[in-house]
C-alpha cells in the first residue's frame, strides 16, 4: 500500500489508521452476521447475557466504591457510612452495587435452572456446566465477602459463623478457616483478606472463568433446541447477531439499569449497627442466598450440614457425568433428571423460605 | 433509540463522575468557643488551640478581632508574634508578616503570600468569640 | 419480536431510565447532608480533666458531653478556672480551679443574663437568713451545733453563705498535697437560688440550669421552679398544676419546643401553654410582631408583692450602679437623680451585714408598667378585656384579704407589741404569734397566690376559707389570751377591742343572719334536698 502524500484529503488519514490497526472488517461483519438460533429470541434464554451485564455493573460500581472504602476494622464502617450519607450519589452507587449483586445471584440461579431444564449440559458440553457451577460458587463468594466488608454487626458475626462452618469441613477445614480468617479469630487480617478476595482474587477468577465459559459456548456453538409441538420455518430458525441479538442485549441492559435504579430509589442500602466483637446480636442471619445452608445447619449438626452441603455441591458439579452414568447403566426416562432438578430446587426454596420466616 | 441510550447512560456516567469527585472543596469546619471579648486586650495577641492542637493566633487591635493560622504559608513552620515590632516572624527562613498577616520579608513575601485567616465571629449579645476551625470528628451511627 | 419493535422498546425504556435517574438526582439534592450528632469537642485544656474523670465520674462527663457547651468546646476548665487570690481556688493536677462555679464565672460569657439575674429577687433569695423563717429553722427546730433544718431545708432553696473551715487564727484550713480548702459542710453542697458566694456574687445559675448538661428543657419546665416554689407557704407549682395553664402544658408537653436551642418565644416557637418561665422570664411576641426578649430579672413583670403580711403594689427603682429596689406603693417614690441612702445586705467575713450605700436614682419602673410587661405575655393568647378583667378579679382578692383580715390582724399585733404583751426578742412565744404567722405566711399567701395564677381551689379552700376560719376561731381569741398573760386589765382591754372590731359590717355575720336571710336560706335548702 502506498503512503498517501501529506496534502491528501481526510480519507488518507483513515487509510493510515487502517494500516496502523489492520483489523479485517470483513471478519467483524461476518461475526456480526452469525446466525443465532431462533430460541434466543425468547427472553428466558437471555439470562446469561443478563448475568454478564450485571457483572459489568458490579465491576463499575465496585471500582467506584473502592475510591472511598477503607478496609480496616476501625475505618470500614465509617467509610461505608460516609459513602451512604455524605458523598454525592454515594447512596445511589452503593445501592446499585447491592441490588445488582442480589439480582446477579438470582440471575445465576435462574440461568442454571434454564440450562438444567433444557439439558444443555449434556455431552459434549459437560465442561461448560462445571465452569458454570464454579461461577456460581464465585458469585456466592463475591456476595459473602462483599457483605462482610460493610463491617456491620451482621457482617462481622456472619463472617464468624461462616469461617466456623469452614472449619467443620473434613480434613482441610481448620486450614481453610485459618486461611480465610488470617488467624485463629476473625480480626484485622480477616477484613483485609476478604477485601483482597473481593476486589482482586475473585474478579480475576471470575474473568478467567467467564472467558472460559464464553469460549466454550463459542467453541461448541449455541445448543440448537427444538421444542416439541413447534414448527418453525427454515428461514426463521436463525437470526443475526448484529443488529438483532445485540439490540436484545442492549434492551436487557436498559431494563436492568431501570429496575436497579428504581430499587435504589425505593429500597436504598442502609446501615445497621457497627460491628461489636464483644456483643453478639440476638439474631444472626446470613444473606438470603445462604438461608438454605443455615436452615440445614439448624436442622442437623455442624459437621453433618457441612458434609451434606459438600456432597450436594459435588453431585451438582459432576451432574452431567452422573446423569450420563446413570442413564447408561439403568436406562431411565428423560423425565428423571427433570424430576430430580425440580426436587432439588424445591428443597432449596423450602429451606430458604423456612429460614426467612424463622426467628 | 440511540438518543435515548446516550442520554440515559450519559446521565448515569455524569452521576458516577460526581460520585468520584470529592465534593468538599473545603474541609468540614466546626464552631469553637475561643473566649470572651474582654479577655482579649487591644494590641495583644492570644493563642487558641484548634481541634488538631495547632495554635491559632487571635489578635485584637483598633479594628477588632482577627484570627491567624500560625502555619507559615512558605513551608509550614510555626510563626510567632513579636509584639515590640508588631509583626509575625517565621524562624525557619526568616519570613516576616505585618500586623495584617501579609508577608513583607523573606520567601513568603517573594511569593506574595499571607497568613491564612481563620473565620472569627463575635456574638453581639454576649461578647463570646467563636472560631471556625477544621473538624476532626469521626462518623458515628 | 421484530428489530424495530425492539428498538422502540429500548428507546422507551431508556427514557424511563433517564426519568429514574432524574429522580435519583432529585433525591440526592434533597438529602440532608451531615445531620448526624456532632461529637463533643474536648479541647487540649480540658482533655486532662476528661481523661481522669471519664472513669472517676463517668456520668458527670457524659452529662457534659451531651451539653451545648461541649459542642462548642466549652469544658471543665472554662467554668472551673480560678484566679490567683480566689480563696476557694486550689491547684488540682496542675490547674488552678475551684469546685464552686458562681454567677461571676458564668457571666464571663453570659453577661446579659448575669446583669439581669444579679439584680433580681432570685439573687436576693439568700437574704432571708435573718428572717423569722430562719429563726424557726435555726432556733425553734434547731439546736446548738446542729442547724440541720436550715441546712437541709431553707438553705437548699434560698441558698447558704458559703463558708470555710478555719483555724484559730481565722485562716482557711487546707488538706492534701494540693492544699485543697476545706469548705464548711453545712454550706456546701448548695445550689440555692440566692447562694452567697465567696467572690461576692449572689445567686447560683445552676439552681435552674442544672449542671452539667445545662439542658434548656429543664430550665423551661415548670417542675424546675416547683422545686422551691411549692408547699404550704407559696404553692405556686400546685396552683399552676390546678390551673388551666398547667393542664394545657402537661397535655401538650411535646409541642412546647422545650429543647429548642437559642430563643424560646411564645407566639413564635410555641403556643400550646405557658410555663413559669413563659410569664416570668421568657420572651414573647408583641402585637407589633416583634420579639420582646427574655429577662432573667423575675420581678420585671410583677405588680403586687404577695409575700408580706399586707400586700402592696410595688414600684421598681433602679440606681446608677444597677442596684434595684422595690418600693411599696405606701412609700413615696423618689425622683430620677435623687440620692438615696440604700440598705444592702452583703456578706462580710462570712456573715450577713447590712450596708448603707448612697446611690443615685437612675430609672423608675412603676407597678403599672410592670403589669403592662406581664400583660404583654397574656395578650398572646387572651384579649385585653379578658386580661384587664382578670387583673380586676385578682386585685379585688388581694384587697379583700388586705382589708378584711391582714390589716386588722397586723393592727392587733402592733397594739400587742406596743402594750408590751409581745416581746420583740421572742417572736414565737405566744400562740397568737404562731397563728398570725401562719395567717399571713401560709393561708394568706395561698389565697393571694391562688388568685394570681388562677387556682380557684387554692384561692378559696386552701386560702381564704382557712384565713377566715383561723381569723375568727383562732386569731381573735388568741389575741385575748395573749393579752391575758399581762393581767386581767389587759385582757379586758383587748376583749373590748375585739368586740368593737366585730361590730364592723363585714364581721357581723358572726351574730347570725337576719330573719329574712335565714328564712330564704332554709327555703333554698329545702328545695335542693327535697
Amino acid at each position: 500500500m502506498t503512503t498517501p502524500a501529506p496534502n491528501e484529503p481526510k480519507s488518507g488519514i483513515i487509510d493510515r489508521v487502517k494500516v496502523m490497526f489492520p483489523l479485517d472488517w470483513e471478519i467483524v461483519r461476518h461475526m456480526g452476521a452469525e446466525p443465532i438460533p431462533y430460541h434466543l429470541k425468547k427472553w428466558w434464554f437471555c439470562l446469561g447475557g443478563t448475568i454478564m451485564y450485571l457483572f459489568v455493573v458490579q465491576v463499575a460500581t465496585g471500582i467506584a466504591l473502592t475510591f472511598y472504602y477503607v478496609p480496616t476494622p476501625q475505618e470500614a464502617y465509617a467509610s461505608v457510612a460516609a459513602i451512604t450519607r455524605e458523598i454525592r450519589f454515594g447512596w445511589f452507587i452503593r445501592s446499585l452495587h447491592k441490588w445488582s449483586g442480589n439480582f446477579m445471584i438470582v440471575a445465576v440461579m435462574l440461568h442454571m435452572l434454564r440450562v438444567f431444564f433444557t439439558a444443555a449440559y449434556r455431552h459434549p458440553r459437560q465442561l461448560n456446566w462445571c465452569i458454570g457451577f464454579l461461577l456460581l460458587g464465585t458469585t456466592l463468594t463475591f456476595g459473602f465477602t462483599g457483605y462482610s466488608l460493610v463491617y456491620e454487626q451482621l457482617s462481622f458475626w456472619g463472617a464468624t459463623v461462616a469461617t466456623n462452618l469452614a472449619e467443620a469441613v473434613p480434613l482441610a477445614g481448620p486450614w481453610i478457616a485459618y486461611f480465610l480468617r488470617g488467624g485463629p479469630e476473625v480480626g484485622e487480617n480477616t477484613l483485609t483478606r476478604f477485601f483482597i478476595l473481593h476486589i482482586g482474587v475473585l474478579p480475576t477468577v471470575a474473568f478467567i472463568l467467564i472467558a472460559a465459559h464464553i469460549l466454550m459456548v463459542r467453541l461448541h456453538g449455541v445448543t440448537e433446541l427444538h421444542f416439541a409441538g413447534e414448527d418453525v420455518a427454515e428461514e426463521k430458525r436463525h437470526f443475526q447477531f448484529w443488529p438483532d441479538h445485540a439490540t436484545t442485549e442492549i434492551l436487557i441492559g436498559v431494563v436492568l439499569m431501570y429496575l436497579l435504579t428504581i430499587m435504589a430509589l425505593i429500597f436504598p442500602a442502609e446501615l445497621g449497627e457497627a460491628a461489636n466483637p464483644n456483643e453478639t446480636p440476638a439474631h444472626i442471619k446470613p444473606e438470603w442466598y445462604f438461608y438454605f445452608n443455615f436452615r440445614l445447619l439448624k436442622l442437623t449438626s455442624l459437621k453433618l450440614s457441612v458434609v451434606l452441603t459438600m456432597v450436594i455441591g459435588a453431585v451438582a458439579f459432576f451432574w452431567p457425568f452422573i446423569e450420563e452414568f446413570i442413564a447408561r447403566r439403568w436406562r431411565i426416562s428423560d423425565k428423571v433428571p427433570v424430576i430430580a432438578g425440580v426436587f432439588a430446587f424445591l428443597s432449596f426454596l423450602i429451606l430458604t423460605v423456612w429460614e426467612a420466616f424463622a426467628n | 433509540m440511540g438518543v435515548g441510550l446516550i442520554s440515559s447512560y450519559g446521565m448515569f456516567a455524569v452521576q458516577g463522575l460526581l460520585f468520584l469527585l470529592p465534593q468538599r472543596l473545603k474541609a468540614p469546619t466546626r464552631r469553637l468557643f475561643a473566649g470572651q471579648i474582654n479577655q482579649f486586650q487591644i494590641g495583644a495577641l492570644q493563642g487558641v488551640l484548634d481541634l488538631q492542637g495547632n495554635e491559632i493566633l487571635v489578635k485584637r487591635d483598633q479594628q477588632g478581632l482577627r484570627a491567624f493560622n500560625s502555619t507559615c504559608p512558605h513551608l509550614g513552620c510555626r510563626v510567632h508574634w513579636e509584639a515590640e515590632r508588631q509583626r509575625f516572624f517565621c524562624p525557619c527562613h526568616n519570613g516576616v508578616f505585618n500586623a495584617d498577616g501579609v508577608a513583607t520579608e523573606g520567601p513568603p513575601a517573594a511569593a506574595g503570600q499571607s497568613l491564612a485567616q481563620v473565620p472569627l465571629e463575635v456574638d453581639q449579645k454576649s461578647g463570646v468569640v467563636y472560631l471556625e476551625v477544621k473538624d476532626v470528628r469521626k462518623v458515628t451511627t | 419480536m421484530t428489530l424495530d419493535t425492539k428498538r422502540i422498546i429500548v428507546a422507551v425504556l431508556s427514557f424511563l431510565f433517564l426519568v429514574a435517574l432524574l429522580l435519583v438526582a432529585y433525591q440526592e439534592s434533597k438529602r440532608h447532608r451531615v445531620e448526624k450528632q456532632l461529637e463533643p469537642v474536648v479541647t487540649s485544656a480540658n482533655s486532662g480533666c476528661v481523661k481522669c474523670h471519664k472513669t472517676d465520674a463517668p456520668a458527670l462527663v457524659k452529662d457534659w458531653e451531651s451539653s451545648r457547651h461541649a459542642q462548642l468546646g466549652v469544658g471543665c476548665v472554662d467554668c472551673h478556672q480560678a484566679e490567683k487570690g480566689d480563696i476557694d481556688g486550689w491547684t488540682h493536677e496542675g490547674v488552678l480551679i475551684s469546685a464552686l462555679v458562681t454567677p461571676k464565672d458564668c457571666a464571663r460569657c453570659h453577661t446579659k443574663q448575669h446583669q439581669e439575674f444579679s439584680k433580681s429577687h432570685h439573687a436576693k433569695a439568700g437574704e432571708i437568713l435573718a428572717s423569722l423563717d430562719n429563726i424557726l429553722a435555726e432556733r425553734v427546730a434547731g439546736m446548738r451545733g446542729n442547724i440541720a433544718d436550715a441546712v437541709n431545708g431553707c438553705w437548699q432553696c434560698h441558698g447558704s453563705i458559703i463558708k470555710f473551715k478555719r483555724d484559730d487564727k481565722g485562716q482557711i484550713l487546707r488538706v492534701g498535697k494540693d492544699n485543697k480548702p476545706v469548705i464548711d459542710p453545712d454550706t456546701w453542697p448548695n445550689s440555692g437560688m440566692g447562694r452567697l458566694n465567696p467572690d461576692g456574687s449572689k445567686g447560683s445559675c445552676h439552681a435552674c440550669h442544672s449542671r452539667h448538661s445545662f439542658q434548656a428543657n429543664v430550665a423551661r419546665s415548670p417542675e424546675n421552679c416547683g422545686k422551691c416554689h411549692m408547699g404550704p407557704d407559696h404553692p405556686q407549682i400546685e396552683i399552676y398544676n390546678e390551673s388551666k395553664h398547667g393542664i394545657a402544658f402537661y397535655a401538650n408537653r411535646d409541642k412546647m419546643a422545650l429543647n429548642k436551642p437559642g430563643d424560646w418565644i411564645l407566639g413564635r416557637d410555641y403556643s400550646a401553654a405557658p410555663t413559669c418561665a413563659t410569664c416570668h422570664i421568657s420572651g414573647h411576641m408583641t402585637p407589633q410582631g416583634i420579639n420582646a426578649g427574655n429577662n432573667h430579672d423575675v420581678g420585671e413583670r410583677i405588680s403586687w408583692t404577695l409575700r408580706p403580711a399586707i400586700s402592696t403594689r410595688i414600684n421598681r427603682v433602679t440606681y446608677d450602679d444597677g442596684y434595684k429596689e422595690d418600693y411599696p406603693d405606701t412609700r413615696p417614690l423618689p425622683k430620677i437623680g435623687d440620692k438615696i441612702e440604700t440598705v444592702e445586705k452583703v456578706v462580710e467575713n462570712e456573715a450577713m451585714v447590712s450596708k448603707k450605700i448612697l446611690r443615685t436614682v437612675k430609672t423608675i419602673l412603676t407597678w403599672q408598667e410592670r403589669r403592662k410587661n406581664m400583660k404583654g405575655v397574656c395578650l398572646n393568647c387572651h384579649n385585653d378585656t379578658y386580661v384587664d378583667n382578670f387583673y380586676k378579679q385578682f386585685d379585688d382578692l388581694v384587697i379583700l384579704y388586705n382589708e378584711k383580715f391582714a390589716k386588722p390582724a397586723q393592727d392587733f399585733m402592733n397594739k400587742l407589741s406596743a402594750d408590751k404583751v409581745l416581746n420583740p426578742n421572742a417572736p414565737f412565744e405566744h400562740e397568737v404569734q404562731w397563728v398570725f404567722w401562719e395567717l399571713w405566711h401560709h393561708e394568706g399567701r395561698r389565697a393571694r397566690h391562688g388568685a394570681s395564677m388562677m387556682g380557684p381551689d387554692y384561692t378559696h379552700w386552701h386560702g381564704m376559707y382557712e384565713v377566715s376560719k383561723h381569723y375568727y376561731q383562732k386569731f381573735l381569741p388568741e389575741v385575748v389570751n395573749a393579752a391575758a398573760t399581762k393581767g386581767p386589765a389587759m385582757k379586758q382591754k383587748y376583749e373590748q377591742l375585739v368586740r368593737e372590731h366585730l361590730t364592723k359590717e363585714e364581721h357581723l355575720w358572726q351574730k347570725g343572719l337576719k330573719p329574712e336571710e335565714a328564712e330564704a336560706m332554709r327555703k333554698s335548702y329545702e328545695e335542693r334536698y327535697k
